[in-house]
């Protein structure tokens, strides 16, 4: 599956809390204007892979290359600077801060012009509208899905090439989620946006996705196109038939 | 108009269930009084029990209970807190918000005015520079707890290291005050940064624990440090500070003698009030700038979330650093303040009871709110004046007065925060801003 155009690339990945590995050897390739679902059950470590790749927990051995650049050893805050963003699991909005200062603190961290910013933020804005009406409002006093939509704004304003979702449709409402879906949808087709999403919801990651990969117990067991995951019958029943998720 | 009639249904339907709170208070108040205030024991001549009853005062202490408890239940019904806004009548919010606006001026002219008014008075003059003392000691934890979100409970180490720096500098080298007070912010930094290593990868009481036992650390080794603090005899002949370079006495080349007026006392004492209200106001400025730059965000996304910091690439580790060597820096101007105005120290002005005095003036005030701090730095220090007159009772008095803050003001005297990012078009967002109730 290694391609050498491959954005972002993790070889035999291997990651632990204290002495429980999460992770044991992964290996996964996310090509420049790709979405790549990865589905899984609770606890499969699809988060972990995620944060690991952010350097939180650090890998314990395997290599990720980013550009071609091994990041497996950079710190945390300075992966964000190679224009690798996430939008964390459960949102992780700032709740007592405003839209306007959750979205900036998003651009903070990154060197861009305050025309290039102005641009984002209208971008992100186009995106949802949502978010341009509560403006003003407490991060805390959202809605759900209006939570989830400021968290991924929030992590476009870095300007990404990368973007890692984990479980965008995480206890939304399925036209909520939808809406959301399809924006990831218009980032990757519009911007050329590279998107790794983790989701439970494997039917709607599944037909949003290019590819995907299957996680169970730290180890990818399958991986393939979207469309032809969907097919597979092992998949139907863990994921679509037997949890009823979609 | 709506709205009062509202808020007076719903304190008529609560009739019932007020009498009820009321009663059960007094019922608990009559089974714990009756023993410990209604039945008096003691020994006899002989040795014998003796013992007397005094239902009299038990009734009264449970009526006290009653009454109290049903004003408190009113009170609570009209305040509220902080979710409650709606039950506020509109003229009082209008009042309310109108206040807002002019209360800080307002509290700053007045303060400027303070020494040209109370001229005369040095007792106010002398209470004032204490009040202003801890406004700056609130500013500056404010910093720490306020907008980072670190629970400090060992703020007085800076503070006592600001004044052993400036003491120590002044009575060996005879350094002015003037090159010994960015010294003392310096060092109280240094140590701020030195707390802050160790502590990186505490939160919450955890963090509480450490910085609690780095505030006993710091005064522990100033007394036992008898060579060079002087232990628990402290530093005596600490100089006074001079009006750049020009003292501020009765001799021939002081002040009053040089623009021609009668010397006074009095004199140095304004220009140390006018000394801290620089020093508070200069904490203020450099805390209100830094909350619009991206660090000061970042101390205020750090205290909500700190996964979420590292997502978005902050460096968590800066973040909190210069956040406990900003807080400390000014936590040591303060202190070489207070040593220069006593003009003597010993490490019994910096035990833990100043650190959860501070502490508590930030929570007091609402936690992040600059104005809310200076009112309860006010109410704190000013107030615990104002008992003086209670004697034994003040503490009581004291004690009670916070409770009932916390509770009708939970998240302090001043809750609101400012949001610091607009819209380039501010007049686009106005109305959304009034729906939210920050108009």
């Amino acid at each position: 599956m290694t391609s050498p155009t491959a954005l972002l690339a993790v070889h035999g990945l291997r990651a632990s809390y204290g002495k429980i590995e999460a992770l044991k050897g992964v290996d996964l390739d996310i090509n420049a204007g790709e979405i790549v679902a990865l589905i899984g059950a609770n606890g499969a470590g699809k988060s972990t892979l995620m944060m690991t790749i952010f350097g939180k927990p650090r890998a314990r051995a395997g290599q990720i290359l980013y550009e071609g650049r091994d990041i497996t050893e950079v710190p945390t805050h300075e992966i964000a600077h190679l224009r690798i963003a996430q939008s964390p699991e459960g949102r992780r909005i700032f709740p007592r801060m405003s839209v306007a200062e959750n979205l900036q603190m998003g651009a903070d961290a990154t060197e861009c012009t305050d025309a290039e910013r102005e641009t984002t933020l209208q971008r992100v804005f186009t995106l949802f509208p949502r978010l341009k009406e509560r403006y003003g409002q407490r991060g805390g006093t959202l809605s759900g899905g209006e939570q989830q939509m400021l968290a991924i704004g929030r992590a476009l304003m870095s300007r990404p090439r990368l973007l890692l979702l984990d479980e965008p449709s995480l206890g939304l409402a399925p036209l909520i989620a939808r809406q959301i879906f399809d924006a990831i949808r218009t980032l990757n087709r519009q911007d050329g946006l590279t998107v790794l999403i983790v989701e439970q919801n494997a039917n709607h990651a599944l037909k949003l996705a290019h590819r995907g990969y299957v996680m169970v117990n730290g180890l990818i067991t399958l991986a393939g196109t979207g469309a032809e995951l969907l097919q597979r019958p092992e998949i139907r029943a863990a994921y679509l038939e037997g949890g009823r998720h979609g | 108009m709506k709205t009062p009639s509202i808020n007076t249904a719903k304190t008529a339907s609560g009739i019932p269930a007020l009498l009820k709170t009321a009663c059960v208070n007094a019922l608990i108040a009559l089974v714990l009084f009756s023993l410990m205030v209604g039945v008096r024991t003691e020994a006899g001549s002989d040795g014998q029990l003796t013992y007397w009853t005094r239902f009299g005062d038990v009734a009264s202490l449970v009526a006290a209970v009653f009454g109290g408890s049903i004003v408190l239940e009113l009170l609570k019904q009209w305040i509220g807190p902080t979710g409650a806004e709606k039950l506020v009548p509109p003229a009082v919010q209008s009042g309310m918000s109108f206040l807002g606006r002019y209360l800080a001026p307002a509290l700053l002219i007045f303060t400027l005015l303070v020494p040209v008014i109370f001229y005369d008075q040095r007792y106010i003059l002398d209470l004032a520079i204490l009040v202003l003392t801890y406004v700056m000691l609130g500013w500056g934890l404010n910093v720490v707890v306020g907008l980072a979100g670190l629970l400090d409970l060992g703020y007085v180490a800076f503070y006592a290291v600001g004044a052993y720096s400036y003491a120590l500098l002044a009575t060996n080298f005879g350094w002015s005050f003037w090159i010994c007070l960015p010294l003392a912010g310096v060092l109280a930094a240094f140590w701020g940064v030195l707390l802050g290593f160790p502590v990186l990868r505490l939160r919450g009481d955890y963090l509480a624990i450490v910085t609690l036992a780095f505030g006993e650390i710091i005064r522990l080794v100033i007394i036992n440090w008898q060579d060079l603090t002087g232990g628990p005899n402290g530093v005596s002949s600490i100089p006074r500070p001079s009006f750049f370079g020009i003292p501020l006495d009765n001799s021939d080349n002081g002040l009053a003698a040089r623009l021609g007026i009668e010397y006074s006392p009095t004199h140095r004492i304004v220009f140390l009030f006018y000394l801290i209200l620089a020093l508070a106001l200069l904490t203020n400025w450099v805390t209100i700038r830094l909350r619009r730059l991206p660090i000061g965000r970042a101390w205020e996304a750090l205290r909500e979330d700190e996964v979420a910091c590292r997502a978005l690439g902050i460096n968590t580790t800066t973040t909190k650093l210069t956040a406990f060597a900003t807080g400390a820096m000014f936590g040591g101007f303060a202190g070489a303040f207070f040593a220069t105005r006593q003009g003597f120290i010993s490490p019994e002005s910096f035990t833990f009871q100043e650190s959860a005095l501070v502490l508590a003036i930030v929570v007091l005030g609402g936690m992040g709110s600059q104005l809310g701090v200076a009112l309860s730095a006010l109410a704190m220090i000013g107030g615990f004046e104002l008992f003086r007159s209670l004697e034994s009772y003040r503490m009581l008095v004291f004690g009670m007065a916070m409770v009932l803050i916390m509770i009708w003001r939970p998240r302090g005297l001043i809750g609101h925060r400012a949001p610091t990012v607009y819209l380039t078009k501010a007049h686009a967002i106005s109305s959304d801003l009034v729906k939210e109730g920050h108009g």
